[in-house]
């Protein structure tokens, strides 16, 4: 483990997050149907309270819809808590999920530095790392092409190219490390086991592969329907994980 | 509002680069580059000079200018409009995966919108020499009309980021408004000669896009004054609406990415 243990990069104090009344209306519907419609709500993390230590890599498992993806976006700041709160101490945060919010019309080469530029780093930083990113991404002539004509494989080296080599402080990856080829796939699993090594950097990743997680992680949160069920060392909570899938498929 | 002015100066860069790469991608996909530019509003004008002046047999001094600068000024408020109401579904892959002040995406938006005005600013300037207009040292007020012009368009936008997001069919309403408000500008005809008396006055009061198309041409053709009461009255409004808007966005912006 790493010295500075002490130091909280990540915490997470009684989040809840709920989707309601964000239900779309429509001005024709309305006048058709003068009921108003009911608001459906939908609590999809239900008071959750963690902390991730600096320099960290934590995993989070649960089945879809226990609210993983949820939570990365909350602390990724797309969404504000609707209780609790968030605090990532001034760190900053990139979340890596398959594409990186590129615009489809411009090509890889632009989508770098307005990518970059959104994850706070300036025009001449990215400069400085633009061919590294261009060179680990490895798309040939595609780096140069409008970003809708790439294969997702391709579109997923390029926003991880981009997220691990501009270095924010804090990555939160979202089941990204199981698409490129198998080159990129052995290249990706170093490039963020040096990651790993690097102790400012803090990590939650997500992912249903165990392998994965009992490799790279310090910590694995177990959730379930919005909140965590367990929370431990790596290989006793996969161990118990499974056991829990395998038992649902026999029922 | 102090929020909003160190978003625009955080994010300004990221506005500029955008704007450019997007320019420069409309350059790179279509057939004639950027003669579309230029193409464009210049078949527009051949079209309504034709109508106008050989089927309605009417006509204004130096009409070809006249419409040009009509056009110009209604393109560039129609597109912040009509852009602003699906801006945030349209960046949906940015949105849903880093957090950007909404009003951003209409800054970097309007930047591309401003250039290419400024390009169809100066096909008026070119056409002003063919018909031999007289310039005037009126034209100096061009900056402070177009200021005008940004600020309420960029006030009416981002309000309409906000409501677009939540009701679906908004952008057939704006469309068919709009349209109404095409006709009611005064882009081919001159309001105040052609509308009787007491609706070309209400019309010019009402309507910004008509009262600054109205003053553009006061400035260029006329070679008069514009009316400093009605341009601050409209600046006025104009930051009224962008601070409502902003406020709005940031009230609510975090629930954007939940609704998409």
């Amino acid at each position: 483990m790493k010295d500075n243990k002490n130091e909280i990069s990540i915490s997470v104090k009684n989040l809840h997050i709920s989707y309601k009344g964000l239900k779309k209306f429509s001005i024709k519907k309305s006048l058709l149907h003068r009921k108003t419609s009911k608001l459906e709500t939908f609590e999809a993390i239900r008071g959750i309270s963690f902390d991730v230590p600096k320099g960290k890599i934590v995993g989070i498992i649960g089945k879809n819809g226990s609210g993983k993806s949820t939570l990365l976006r909350a602390i990724a700041g797309i969404f504000s808590p609707d209780k609790g709160t968030i605090d990532l101490h001034g760190n900053s945060v990139s979340l890596l999920s398959i594409g990186v919010g590129f615009q489809n019309r411009l090509t890889g080469y632009e989508n770098i530095y307005l990518a970059g530029m959104l994850l706070g780093f300036t025009e001449e930083e990215i400069k400085l790392k633009e061919k590294e990113i261009i060179k680990f991404a490895d798309l040939g002539d595609f780096i140069y092409k409008p970003v809708k004509t790439y294969s997702s494989g391709m579109y997923s080296k390029l926003a991880f190219a981009i997220t691990a080599i501009l270095e924010t402080d804090i990555m939160l990856i979202d089941e990204v490390l199981s698409v490129g080829d198998a080159a990129f796939k052995i290249k990706s699993y170093n490039k963020m086991k040096e990651l790993i090594m690097d102790e400012n950097r803090t990590v939650v990743i997500v992912s249903h592969v165990s392998a994965t997680l009992r490799e790279l992680c310090d910590e694995v949160i177990w959730m379930h329907e919005g909140k965590i069920k367990k929370q431990g060392k790596p290989d006793e909570i996969l161990d118990e994980y499974n056991e829990f899938m395998k038992s649902k498929v026999k029922s | 509002m102090k929020r909003f002015f160190e978003n625009v100066k955080k994010y300004y860069k990221y506005a500029v680069y955008s704007a450019k790469a997007e320019l420069k991608s409309e350059v790179a996909n279509s057939y004639l580059n950027w003669v579309w530019w230029l193409l464009d509003p210049i078949c527009f004008m051949l079209i309504y000079t034709f109508i106008v002046e050989i089927v309605f047999k009417t006509s204004e001094p130096y009409f070809p200018v006249f419409v040009f600068i009509g056009l110009t000024t209604w393109t560039f408020f129609k597109q912040m409009i009509s852009g602003s109401v699906k801006l945030v579904s349209s960046n949906r892959s940015i949105v849903t995966k880093v957090y950007i002040p909404k009003y951003i995406l209409l800054l970097s938006k309007s930047f591309k919108y401003l250039f290419k005005m400024m390009i169809s600013f100066s096909l008026v300037i070119v056409l002003m020499l063919i018909f031999n207009v007289p310039f005037t040292i009126q034209i100096l007020w061009f900056i402070p009309i177009l200021i005008v012009l940004y600020v309420v368009s960029f006030g009416l936008g981002s309000i309409l980021i906000h409501f677009g997001i939540y009701v679906e069919d908004l952008f057939n309403v704006v469309n068919i408004v709009l349209k109404l408000m095409f006709y009611l500008s005064g882009i081919f005809y001159n309001i105040r000669t052609r509308v009787p008396a007491p609706y070309n006055g209400i019309l010019l009061r009402v309507n910004p896009a008509a009262f600054i198309m109205d003053e553009f041409r006061k400035i260029l053709i006329d070679g008069k004054m514009p009316s400093l009461a009605g341009l601050s009255f409209w600046l006025f409004v104009g930051i009224i609406l962008t601070m409502i808007g902003v406020k709005i966005i940031h009230k609510y912006e975090n629930s954007y990415a939940k609704v998409i």
